[in-house]
């Protein structure tokens, strides 16, 4: 019961913290996801006065695409109205349109650098940008991105706070046994072996449940999202990076934790 | 072996418990070291395996330099020590076996070379018939023949004892000074033992220090 309620202590710290983690990891999923279809739709309309226009990049994200829009669609439009010398004169008038797309969704920020890029170079007459049109989800879902990071960085402080809390009690738990191993010449390191063994077991228990939860919410995520969001969320989620991340993640925060006690302990 | 060069041991830097010791154990010395209680026995065998840190001087227990702090060649040495406690020191949830096959274990020997060596051990210290038990379901005088047991276990060059038969009755106190006299004489192993009673038949050639007021001499 004892032995239960030690490994429970450094457990569940640890799959809170994993938990978080793997909320922000689905938060960034659907935030990219979200990025990677509204940059698709999204483009800037630039009117110049003459017919080239190379641009490489605007505002450090890349340029997909220029795509030059049709006068002559324009013209066919209007051209029943005019006479032949007016049609000449507004084939030489008129300026030439183009849609710039880019490889990924700006932010406000961004678009008012690029905007500001656009509006320098001097054969650009107009610029026009469409920024309220998918602002408005964009920023509450960087919103959300951004707290459930903030929660996971005060989870992840406090979590080391507790694993530290439990290593220290099962060091002084093991202290006699630690000091006879070292009398005989056995490492510190050696010596916590029954230590290292809890961390790893901890590790693998906090990993599997976290995982099997994440499988849970993203297979049911109906349940727990607003339709409005499950529009927007990519229809088959691949989560295998995601699972190694907190595999991994359930191993490196632990074995930190115990190593920067081993070295306390070392220099004691 | 060991030697020793004007060493000043202390704790903590308070009062020197001994002071400007000279001394030179050679390979296969018996040696007692004695004296009145609280003299500083216990204090000197912990400098030989580096639980406690001369203050001063110079000591080198098999040519590793107690005098500076080093911590993987204290371990080194250690490897090559064996240590009886007067308190045993056996590792309470760890069977006989397994607490006499730890400085085994410590050099990576093989399960197989591991249990053979046991075996063999438990015979000699006359314990065969104990060897799942645990350290709490052994007498005293038991608990100690396990713990000589250990020591021998991986052939050290040296054997340190603290008062190995401190408080413990004739048949076992018999066992152990056995086991030692034969690690000397038969093995070649150096042993170093502190007590204030040096058995009378013991039938070894042994030098004596005595430790008197900080002071530590030879006594003929």
């Amino acid at each position: 019961m004892k032995l239960l309620k030690s490994f429970l202590s450094f457990t569940f710290p640890l799959i809170i913290m994993l938990f978080i983690f793997s909320i922000y990891l689905l938060v960034d999923k659907v935030v990219d996801s979200y990025k990677n279809s509204i940059a698709n739709d999204y483009a800037i309309v630039v009117i110049t006065n003459t017919p080239f226009i190379d641009i490489d990049s605007l505002a450090d994200i890349k340029v997909k695409d220029i795509e030059a829009l049709s006068r002559t669609k324009i013209i066919e439009g209007v051209k029943e109205n005019l006479s032949s010398s007016s049609l000449d004169l507004l084939n030489k008038k008129l300026p030439y349109f183009y849609k710039i797309h880019l490889e990924e969704f700006p932010t406000t920020r961004k678009l008012a650098q690029i905007k500001k890029e656009l509006k320098q170079m001097t054969n650009i007459k107009r610029v026009e940008t469409f920024s309220t049109d998918h602002n408005q989800i964009y920023s509450l879902l960087v919103l959300i991105q951004d707290i459930v990071f903030i929660l996971f960085v005060v989870v992840l402080a406090l979590s080391l706070l507790l694993l530290s809390k439990q290593i220290k009690i099962w060091f002084f738990e093991h202290n006699e046994r630690i000091s006879i191993i070292q009398l005989h010449g056995g490492s510190l390191m050696y010596s916590s072996k029954p230590i290292v063994k809890t961390i790893i077991l901890s590790a693998i228990v906090s990993s599997i449940v976290v995982i099997s939860l994440l499988i849970v919410v993203v297979n049911n995520i109906s349940f727990f999202v607003q339709p409005e969001i499950i529009s927007i969320m990519p229809k088959i989620i691949h989560l295998e990076f995601e699972i190694f991340q907190i595999f991994l993640l359930s191993f490196i925060i632990p074995f930190i934790t115990f190593f920067g006690l081993l070295i306390q302990y070392k220099s004691k | 072996m060991i030697l020793a060069n004007n060493i000043t041991l202390s704790y903590d830097n308070n009062k020197n418990i001994i002071e400007n010791a000279n001394f030179n154990i050679k390979p296969k010395d018996f040696i007692f070291i004695s004296g009145s209680s609280g003299s500083g026995k216990s204090t000197l065998l912990k400098a030989f395996y580096g639980e406690l840190y001369v203050k001063s001087g110079h000591l080198l227990v098999n040519k590793t330099d107690l005098s500076k702090k080093n911590y993987n060649k204290l371990l080194t040495l250690r490897k090559d020590l064996g240590i009886v406690f007067q308190d045993y020191k056996l590792i309470k949830n760890y069977t006989i076996e397994d607490n006499i096959m730890l400085p085994l274990k410590v050099h990576n020997y093989d399960d197989i070379i591991c249990k053979n060596q046991v075996k063999k051990l438990l015979k000699h210290v006359k314990l065969s018939h104990k060897v799942g038990a645990y350290p709490e379901e052994l007498s005293g005088g038991e608990q100690q023949r396990v713990a000589v047991a250990r020591a021998l276990a991986h052939n050290p060059s040296i054997i340190f004892a603290d008062e190995p038969t401190g408080n413990l009755d004739d048949y076992s106190s018999d066992v152990i000074w056995k086991l030692l006299k034969n690690a000397n004489e038969i093995l070649g192993i150096t042993v170093v033992v502190v007590t204030h009673r040096i058995p009378t038949d013991l039938g070894v050639k042994y030098r004596r220090f005595n430790i008197d007021d900080g002071v530590v001499y030879e006594a003929s």
